[in-house]
């Protein structure tokens, strides 16, 4: 005999709501539907209506975690749209701030991952390294989250002392290398608890558009930094972490890997920075036309459509969140687990249901 | 890929446009399945859809993503309905539903598209509905009602209640949820 067991809108993991309706035969799931849409605020639609000054700081609301990728890919858009060219210090500083966004989101993710787990010392580790992370951020922009550092044609700060920055991440990639990507990857519990549990494989990754860590942990080597590098990132040297086996273990150490990637990045990124500019000027005039932008976010890519009238208020703005092309996924995932993993396959593609809810 | 050849195979006359975003083409009359067949062939992958009202319907532009290229192809319909595309492309799916939660476009071929954004009982089309009432929504009507609250309220010997003003301005966001 079924049961139909509505899990949600109040996560089992993470304070977001979101509501997952599980068909159980038994302990054994054989059917879900998700529903989203619970804290939906209908950001398009605002930014339709504001200047393009207000809408920085409206899609920077889009997520608390990755704040910073969304003004960085509008911002992109407008520049694409208005032909505008951004110094190459900025350049740089933006590839530092997003890699210290996508530490930031790593290591937030790797906690909870821990604590859902049950493994409350890791989860300590992993929330300390974040501490470390949000301290810099604070130090560059002024703010632990929503950083305010990107517009259009450049950012809003520079980064005044380096030496803060590469010691951080010294510390980070150090722990990480020592500590943290050896236990995810060996220890007994993890594996006990991770491996082969949820699978996503690489078709149904494929066919549900999956992107991001999520792809990456099913064997799809998809990464904008490298398909279509922005930035500077052609001049930097990284790895795209990608491994087969699709399941929990896989999307954990993804993102452990990736946070050693990131740490290397800013490391290159802080000793290549040449002076120079870093603002683009006044606020740019946006003339009439339609322009695209992609940037890879933590949990994947991010996409912004953005069309002008040229007025200071777009004509359309299309927000497309990595979560809002993942959460179909873990339907997949879940069928044919047990009712006591849903929890941990739902929180292991680091759903962000503020993105999804735009 | 050959997208030269994409281009051919679905009938479009006009060249594609190479941007700082990648490639663009406006095919009016576009055959939105043979589009993802022909796509989906050629392993590019879907990114999204943009849907945006334009004078006497609508336009539709369909993200691809071919080795790093964004392919946006843009095409119009008159009245809110195209075909589906979910049984070719799955990862359409939460965007279609998107898109008639927005727009009231209709996907036919599905055999039912549920909200995604909006309550099941909701009427479809909240970013038409709400576009046409802010257009038509005047802000002097709040400054008059609220003067006229005021002199009710002066004239009852009272002070004006607090969430008229409140009431007024909901009157625009009527259906919004």
């Amino acid at each position: 005999m079924t049961a139909r067991i509505p899990i949600g809108p109040y996560h089992p993991a993470l304070e977001e709501p979101y509501k997952i309706e599980v068909v159980s035969d038994g302990e054994r799931v054989v059917g879900a539907d998700i529903e989203v849409g619970f804290n939906f605020r209908a950001i398009e639609w605002l930014a339709e209506r504001k200047n393009y000054t207000a809408d920085l700081a409206l899609v920077e609301r889009v997520c608390g975690i990755c704040s910073n990728v969304h003004t960085l890919t509008f911002s992109r858009a407008l520049e694409n749209l208005a032909g505008i060219e951004v110094p190459e210090r900025a350049q740089f500083i933006r590839v530092v701030v997003a890699e210290a966004e996508r530490l930031h989101s790593h290591l937030l993710w790797a906690g909870i991952a821990c604590e859902v787990i049950g493994f409350q010392t890791l989860f300590m580790t992993c929330f300390d390294l974040r501490e470390r992370v949000m301290d810099v951020l604070e130090a560059i922009s002024g703010n632990r989250v929503n950083y305010a550092m990107n517009c259009p044609g450049g950012v809003n700060r520079d980064i005044v002392d380096p030496g803060v920055v590469l010691r951080m991440v010294n510390e980070i990639e150090a722990i990480t290398s020592k500590q943290l990507i050896p236990v995810l990857t060996h220890d007994r519990t993890v594996r006990a608890r991770c491996a082969g549990v949820g699978v996503l494989t690489r078709e149904d990754a494929l066919a549900l558009g999956a992107l991001g860590p999520t792809a990456r942990a099913s064997g799809l080597p998809q990464d904008i930094r490298k398909a279509a590098p922005y930035e500077v990132y052609d001049r930097l040297s990284f790895d795209v972490p990608v491994l087969e086996s699709g399941d929990v273990l896989a999307r954990i150490v993804v993102r452990a890997l990736e946070i050693v990637e990131s740490c290397h990045i800013i490391e290159q990124a802080i000793q290549g920075m040449p002076a120079g500019p870093f603002l683009g000027g006044q606020f740019p005039a946006i003339p009439a036309g339609e322009a695209c932008a992609r940037i890879e976010g933590p949990r994947g890519e991010v996409f912004y459509y953005v069309a002008s009238d040229g007025s200071d208020v777009p004509t359309r703005v299309r927000i497309r969140t990595p979560t809002f092309a993942n959460m179909p996924t873990v339907v997949p995932m879940v069928l044919g687990q047990t009712l006591s993993d849903v929890p941990l396959i739902q929180a292991s593609i680091d759903p962000c249901y503020s993105c999804t809810d735009r | 890929m050959d997208v030269d050849g994409i281009r051919r195979d679905l009938g479009i006359v006009a060249p594609w446009e190479r941007r700082r975003d990648g490639l663009w083409i406006e095919a009016p009359g576009l055959d939105v399945r043979a589009m993802a067949r022909l796509l989906c062939e050629a392993q590019a992958r879907w990114v999204t859809m943009t849907v945006s009202p334009a004078p006497g319907g609508f336009r539709l532009i369909y993200h691809w993503d071919t080795d790093g290229t964004l392919l946006s192809i843009a095409t119009a319909i008159d009245e809110p309905s195209v075909e589906s595309l979910i049984d070719i492309v799955p990862a359409a799916d939460w965007v279609e539903r998107e898109m008639r939660d927005y727009y009231a476009i209709e996907f036919t071929g599905r055999t039912d598209t549920p909200a995604l954004m909006l309550r099941p009982d909701d009427r479809p089309g909240l970013f038409s509905r709400t576009a046409d009432s802010v257009r038509d929504f005047d802000p002097a009507d709040l400054t008059d009602r609220a003067e006229r609250d005021a002199d009710r309220a002066g004239s009852a010997g009272r002070a004006a209640p607090a969430d008229d003003s409140v009431r007024a301005s909901g009157d625009h966001a009527e259906g919004v949820r």
